[in-house]
């Protein structure tokens, strides 16, 4: 879910001029899968920072964003920029984490949840398990990181890579029209396209053949090397305001999101344990 | 008087139903050397005021537009297409806005006094409104179903307006509105509304470099390929059309699609 607010912010048709302050912070920002134009989606992240900045009271234009929707760039943007926070997917965390000492600082709240569920979509009757989809055809715009869905969301019962034929797209009613046609046999959807199914009005009734375990949005990391506690806070407190915002609140209200909380660290240790056991 | 009062009240819910937008008029200078224009004057040239108009004569009109109450000037869109051909060329951000946002008005107007069966009146509508909203993130998502409606009744009405607008505006907006499940954005729909424009209309430069943009938002080798082909066209008829005051404009959205191919290779 966290897609959810990343999808909006990077798809709208905004695109800011605002100056950039000489030495602006570079906030990186990860959406592997994201149908997005980088470009639109650096304006609209523009909008949310000069919202941070305001709630947080930094000097305007202190922080600036590098968006990206590819892992390979985000990893390189990473690496190059060694950036002090961080907006990146559960995936690209638990992949980078070490390297550059990430830590998860605050979460946003969809309607009432800082977690969500993964869900294998079918043809209604046409299979009866996961297992029967061995070689068959899986897609959806979760993909972009096998590691990820096999290690967390399959909680390292499935390789996705090996076990599906994996047809990952960036647009999710294709994935969803091409199943309801029965040219691809299932498709993922995270808990935001699970739950906005039934708008799509489609021909063919669709049925959960897997259900993922809980597993929580991510929000915004930090390098714990490169930035202190109360720095860390400050940031937290200031995304933790932002809805509380009068302009701040209508950008939660596109993100979907009620709210920005801090990090519940217990949610994290179950896909953390997966990740390592894995690794 | 009845009808008046209600003509009234139904023109004030259409002015105030896209809250947020600039309610500010651009001031013209020089309206003193405009030539004296009646309404019967301006219906007769109407046609000729177009791309190719200075923004003078544009704004002379558009300043006896301001005080009509003649009532077929009030029902056409005539205001808010002289509106977007002003807005289009402004190189001011806010005054780009203020104009869209009056031409919006003006067809807003229009359809309060009975214009609702003309097309130009639905088009220029949703196109103003695009304009004036762009810039402004949740102004944009705030009138989305306002801009797909009035998209659409063009479409139904008349596809043809300004060389495949409807199809053009549409397919635009299905191509930049966030996609399913947060919005109504549908790259599916994106390319079929707009290969039909470049289809119908293939002598427009912006129906190729639309339909370039869905082409490369689609993302694999063919679709690609395609795109720059789609591009370079646009380009040859934008560089030997005569596009009037709009080539500069146009020029610009090229120029910066032609960047993000440069940054594919």
């Amino acid at each position: 879910m966290y897609k959810t607010f990343l999808t909006v912010i990077a798809s709208l048709l905004a695109s800011f001029g605002a100056v950039a302050a000489p030495n602006p912070e570079m906030i990186v920002v990860c959406y592997p899968g994201g149908a997005v134009n980088v470009k639109d989606a650096n304006g609209a992240m523009t909008s949310m920072l000069r919202v941070v900045e305001h709630v947080g009271q930094w000097q305007e234009n202190s922080f600036n964003s590098l968006f990206t929707t590819k892992t390979d760039e985000c990893k390189k943007l990473i690496a190059e920029h060694n950036p002090r926070f961080a907006i990146t997917s559960l995936g690209l965390f638990l992949e980078l984490r070490n390297q550059h000492n990430l830590l998860p600082v605050v979460q946003p709240k969809i309607k009432g949840r800082t977690s969500e569920r993964y869900r294998v979509m079918v043809q209604k009757d046409k299979y009866k398990s996961l297992d029967e989809l061995k070689d068959k055809t899986l897609g959806g715009t979760v993909l972009e990181e096998p590691s990820f869905i096999g290690k967390i969301v399959f909680a390292g019962k499935y390789d996705p890579a090996s076990f599906f034929a994996l047809k990952s797209s960036n647009q999710a009613i294709r994935s969803l029209r091409a199943l309801d046609k029965g040219e691809l046999d299932a498709v993922m959807l995270n808990e935001q396209q699970f739950g906005a199914l039934d708008s799509l009005h489609l021909q063919t009734a669709l049925e959960a053949i897997f259900t993922s375990e809980e597993i929580p949005l991510m929000g915004v990391v930090a390098n714990s090397a490169k930035t202190t506690a109360e720095e860390r806070a400050r940031f937290g407190k200031a995304l933790e305001g932002m809805c509380a915002d009068v302009e701040g609140k209508k950008l939660c209200d596109l993100f979907g999101v009620e709210s920005f909380v801090n990090v519940d660290e217990a949610a994290f240790e179950p896909v953390l344990k997966l990740w390592t056991e894995e690794n | 008087m009845k009808a008046r009062v209600l003509s009234a009240v139904s023109i004030i819910l259409f002015l105030t139903s896209c809250a947020g937008l600039q309610g500010e008029r651009v001031q013209f200078d020089g309206l003193s050397d405009c030539p004296k224009q009646t309404a019967v004057e301006i219906v007769a040239k109407r046609h000729q005021l177009g791309r190719l108009s200075d923004s003078h004569a544009l704004e002379c009109t558009l300043a006896v537009l301001r005080d009509t109450e003649d009532s077929a000037m009030l029902r056409s869109a005539l205001g808010a297409r002289l509106s977007l051909l002003l807005a289009e060329r402004e190189v001011n951000p806010e005054k780009r806005e203020k104009l869209a946002a009056e031409g919006v008005r003006f067809a807003e107007a229009a359809l309060a006094h009975g214009g609702d069966e003309d097309a130009e009146v639905h088009y220029y509508l949703a196109a103003n409104l695009g304009l004036a909203v762009r810039e402004h993130i949740t102004l944009a998502v705030e009138n989305l179903d306002r801009l797909q409606s009035e998209m659409e009744r063009a479409l139904a009405l008349d596809p043809a307006i300004d060389n495949g607008g409807p199809l053009r505006l549409l397919g635009a907006l299905y191509l930049q509105a966030p996609p399913w499940p947060q919005g109504i954005g549908d790259l599916d729909k994106a390319l079929e509304l707009l290969e039909k424009a470049v289809a119908d209309y293939p002598g427009h430069p912006i129906n190729h470099l639309f339909y370039a943009q869905a082409l490369w938002h689609d993302g694999n080798d063919a679709s690609i390929n395609q795109a720059r082909a789609e591009f370079a066209m646009g380009k040859k008829l934008l560089a030997e059309g005569n596009w009037g005051y709009s080539k500069a404009a146009w020029e610009k959205e090229f120029a910066a699609f032609a960047q993000e191919l440069i940054e594919l290779d």
